[in-house]
């Protein structure tokens, strides 16, 4: 189902200043996608999937799920969260220490007043679908984090909705099970025909986990696009920055190429991916530390084609965390972070050359 | 959301009628010429009050009474709560035992009980010494300043260990140890960052020590009225009970400045334990305190705390008991037993004052409990779920009484039901009673409120379920325990009451606590311990009975 949000604006008063947690957000979810709204915390991200589901009520706009206006303000519509037949995934779970595992994941459909026969059957099915059969008669607090999260996901599916909301399932799960439940959320969702709209600040686990990504800033949609589109060609500082790491100068465009264009900055001069920027506009180049190649050796002819971005500079950190070596390599005044294989012989101190492809050069505006 | 508002307004309504009404009937009859709340303004009660010969007396021995039992309270507690939580002494569940039993024991039998042991003429205590030692006169005198506050502290004692022994507990000791990292002892670190950092939590149970000293009535009227030492609850009580010239006026105008200083401590009180609440961090990782080993000290103290208990429980029930059984006050002896017979007893069964009184306490306790609570759980929804400017009102609103001396707000609440048809019937006193111990029903439900995640409400929504359903089956089950602990809290306090009783009870509304005052000043101490036995017996069933029904209803949740 197809969920379509029209100039939502929620706005919070404290100490008498006013919050805007959305400012006239529109958008719209296509049905059985992957949706994930990611942003840093106080983005408006929970707000949003809270009014959707109707825990939260905007002061403006239009929310209309399927055919159905669910919420408008000029029209005065308000459908109570409970007649708005979603499913949702808490971050805290919201699992009913009160009852057992077969009980909470039971609930909405003993809620419809379905035969008995038939809730059992629904529930068994469920339950296995996310492995967890056996567990029915377990009280639903004596079973461990990961466990609960599924019962959590089962009670939300149990009643077959169209649309399923997670509000940051996964954070608080410790980092490894986390990767393991993101996969299998991943795969438990492809094998359904739904709609789910996920929020998290976590980047990596929406670039994992989504077909689509809305990257949210302050009560504003910054960008929405494929993980692929928002990794490598975002539009937005913000995004760029926000997305993995990235190094940020101020540059100023030169000259615009057929498919390049060229950009000089503090730290020299650079062709990148094609922007339209005009000539002599100020615009920020991004550049990411995992696509920088350090090399110590003099940079052979071939390695210095028009594609290639060759700067000279000195490493002045290097740490080492495991899978990698995070380093710190000194430009003139500047400083540029850089990855560098476990293995390295390079040390601080070294003078190396840093090559970058024109595209993972990328320009957003300044 | 225009549900939640109308919610709180009318919750406005009914606990601002509750609590604000007897204050303004309190004013107004204070200014108010001859019996009524409403006659012709006058100075004349103020200016009488205030220029009695008597009353600088007064107030020097209530500050006294106040101040040193509600030291002896914290003091009691501080040391007890210290014990449980930061050393190995052995037997912790009598802590628990501590903490809950003065629900079970009524104020005014633990003084009696005292009288009996300690009384000049024939105390049992005085009488065994006189015999032992062959004295020509009593050792100890209740009947003194000293008395009343022993007896007081001890009474307050299991509050202020209420609010002192969680803080203790929730300490993150990672303050203390850093303490020692930096060199200090550990008398040092008691001394310089244990007792400061718990400071708040120490001045709040003090000052609600001195609040719940000041509203007294069971220890100022039964041990210091018959030495002649008055305080103003008694001056009070004296003023509209005793004597030709019964004056309501009078007593409101002395009221009013208890009231007044009960209010403004109680309103710091709230201010220290919010303060404490921030203080006081708890570390979310499981945290084990660092157990102090007491070594040598751990017998004597461990003596010391079952002496405390014996005090606290044994000793009043034995001695009620006791008397309840002897034809008059003696040493235990053969002789004594020999002449043991249950003739109190049978008094009290076929006096009709005890036996209705038995009935209206009994009705007051289960009815009474059962519509306060209720009313607990709409304001402490609104309190905890809620949480507007409007609620916030009500919080302050419902706090209001919390800080009630019940002899001076139930003459506020005579002026007002003299105008009402319900007057000097059981109704004023359940009302009476709601009025007054309003936040002990809502203390323990709104802090049930807090414990349950707003998700668990909400994912019920999501689930399809509409309020009612969402109510009945998720947030019910789930305040089970704060339900259980409000209605045993407000039934035991019901099933006792006494101050504002002795005030708003009349023929035919007598409840336990005044016809046990009443036989004390009789001095018919053997039906007195009969009827108090029964007491006791009923408020320990009805906890046992409520809870048990309570661990019942949620057999899921730890």
């Amino acid at each position: 189902m197809e969920i379509r949000i029209k100039e939502v604006s929620k706005y919070y008063y404290s100490e008498g200043k006013t919050i805007k947690a959305l400012d006239k957000v529109s958008l719209t979810i296509p049905s059985n996608q992957i949706f994930t709204l990611l942003g840093p915390s106080g983005c408006g991200k929970t707000t949003l999937l809270r009014c959707i589901v109707g825990l939260e009520t905007p002061d403006s706009g239009e929310i209309i799920i399927g055919d159905e206006i669910v919420w408008s303000g000029k029209n005065g519509i308000n459908i109570p969260t409970e007649k708005r037949g979603l499913a949702m995934v808490f971050q805290t779970y919201a699992i009913w220490p009160h009852m057992n595992v077969y009980n909470n994941v039971a609930y909405p459909l003993q809620i419809q007043k379905i035969p008995k026969e038939e809730i059992r059957k629904k529930v068994e099915k469920t339950l296995r679908f996310v492995k967890l059969e056996g567990f029915e008669k377990r009280p639903a607090t004596n079973i461990s984090g990961g466990q609960q999260q599924r019962v959590a996901l089962a009670r939300a599916l149990v009643a077959e909705p169209k649309v399923i909301l997670f509000d940051e399932p996964l954070s608080n799960l410790d980092a490894k099970l986390r990767e393991e439940t993101r996969k299998e959320l991943r795969s438990f969702l492809s094998k359904l025909q739904i709609t789910a709209v996920y929020v998290t600040h976590d980047q990596i686990e929406a670039l994992a986990l989504s077909d689509i990504i809305a990257v949210m800033h302050s009560g504003h949609i910054v960008e929405i696009g494929s993980p692929r589109e928002i990794y490598f060609n975002a539009n937005h500082q913000f995004v760029a920055d926000f997305i993995g790491r990235a190094n940020l100068f101020k540059a100023v465009v030169k000259a615009q190429e057929h498919d390049k264009t060229i950009v000089s900055s503090d730290i020299g001069t650079f062709v990148c991916q094609k922007r339209e920027f005009p000539v002599e506009s100020k615009v920020i180049l991004c550049i990411r530390p995992e696509f920088i190649y350090l090399k110590k050796d003099r940079i052979t002819e071939e390695e210095t084609t028009g594609e290639q971005n060759v700067i000279s500079g000195q490493i002045d950190n290097l740490i080492f965390i495991g899978e990698a070596y995070e380093g710190e390599v000194r430009i003139g005044k500047e400083h540029l972070m850089v990855k560098l294989d476990p293995e390295t012989s390079l040390k601080k101190g070294d003078t190396v050359n840093l090559v970058v492809s024109s595209n993972h050069c990328l320009l957003v505006s300044a | 959301m225009k549900r939640d508002s109308r919610l709180t307004i009318i919750l406005i309504i009914i606990v601002g009628f509750l609590t604000v009404c007897p204050v303004i009937m309190l004013v107004f009859g204070s200014f108010s010429e001859g019996l009524s709340a409403f006659g012709k303004f006058t100075l004349e009660k103020y200016i009488a009050a205030y220029t009695d010969p008597e009353l600088p007396k007064i107030i020097s021995n209530t500050v006294i009474f106040v101040l040193g039992a509600a030291l002896v309270a914290t003091i009691l507690a501080l040391f007890l709560a210290y014990l449980n939580n930061r050393t190995d002494i052995p037997g912790k569940f009598l802590f628990k035992v501590i903490s809950i039993t003065p629900m079970m024991i009524p104020h005014i039998l633990f003084s009696v009980s005292w009288v009996l042991l300690l009384n000049p003429s024939n105390g049992i205590l005085n009488l065994i010494l006189k015999q032992f030692f062959g004295l020509e006169n009593s050792p100890f005198n209740i009947y003194s300043l000293w008395g009343m506050i022993l007896v007081e502290g001890l009474l307050d004692m299991p509050i202020a260990y209420l609010i002192i022994a969680p803080a203790m507990a929730s300490f993150d000791v990672n303050l203390e140890e850093s303490s020692r990292v930096c060199g200090a002892g550990i008398g040092q670190t008691l001394a310089k960052i244990t007792l400061p950092v718990l400071r708040p939590a120490i001045l709040a149970a003090f000052i609600l020590c001195i609040v719940r000293c000041m509203a007294s009535f069971a220890v100022p009227s039964v041990i210091g009225m018959p030495g002649r030492i008055y305080v103003l609850a008694t001056h009070i009580y004296q003023t509209i009970s005793v004597g030709f010239a019964v004056d309501y006026g009078k007593a409101a105008a002395i009221g009013m400045s208890v009231l007044v200083i009960s209010i403004t401590l109680i309103f710091l009180y709230r201010y220290l334990t919010s303060e404490s609440e921030k203080y006081v961090t708890i570390s979310s990782r499981g945290y084990h305190p660092t157990i102090i080993k007491l070594k040598k000290a751990k017998i004597p103290l461990f003596f010391i705390l079952g002496l405390l208990l014996f005090i606290l429980i044994a000793l009043p029930v034995l001695v009620l008991i006791y008397t309840s059984l002897v034809p008059y006050s003696m040493v235990p002896s053969a002789k004594a037993f020999s002449m043991m017979s249950l003739r109190h007893w049978n008094a009290v069964i076929k006096d009709p004052i005890s036996i209705l009184s038995l009935k209206n306490s009994l009705f007051l306790g289960i009815f009474g409990a059962t519509v306060g609570v209720i009313l607990s759980l709409f304001v402490a929804y609104t309190i905890v779920r809620i949480r507007t400017k409007m609620s916030g009102i009500l919080e302050s609103l419902s706090f209001l009484s919390f800080s009630f001396p019940g002899i001076v707000i139930g003459i506020g609440f005579m002026w007002f039901f003299v105008r009402t048809p319900i007057y000097a019937t059981i109704w004023t006193l359940l009302i009476g009673y709601i009025a007054t111990y309003l936040p002990y029903g809502i203390r323990p439900l709104s802090s049930a409120f807090v414990q349950i995640h707003r998700h668990l409400e909400e994912s019920s929504k999501v689930c399809g379920a509409g309020p009612l359903t969402t109510m009945w089956r998720i947030i019910i089950p789930l305040l089970v325990p704060g339900i259980v602990s409000g209605w045993i809290l407000m039934a035991t306090m019901f099933l006792r009451e006494l101050s504002l009783s002795v005030v708003l009870s009349r023929p035919g509304s007598e409840v336990l606590a005044v016809q046990i005052l009443r036989f004390s000043g009789d001095g018919l101490w053997g039906r007195l311990s009969a009827l108090g036995i029964i007491m006791i017996v009923i408020s320990t069933t009805l906890v046992a009975l409520v809870s048990f029904i309570g661990a019942k209803l949620q057999p899921a949740i730890k």
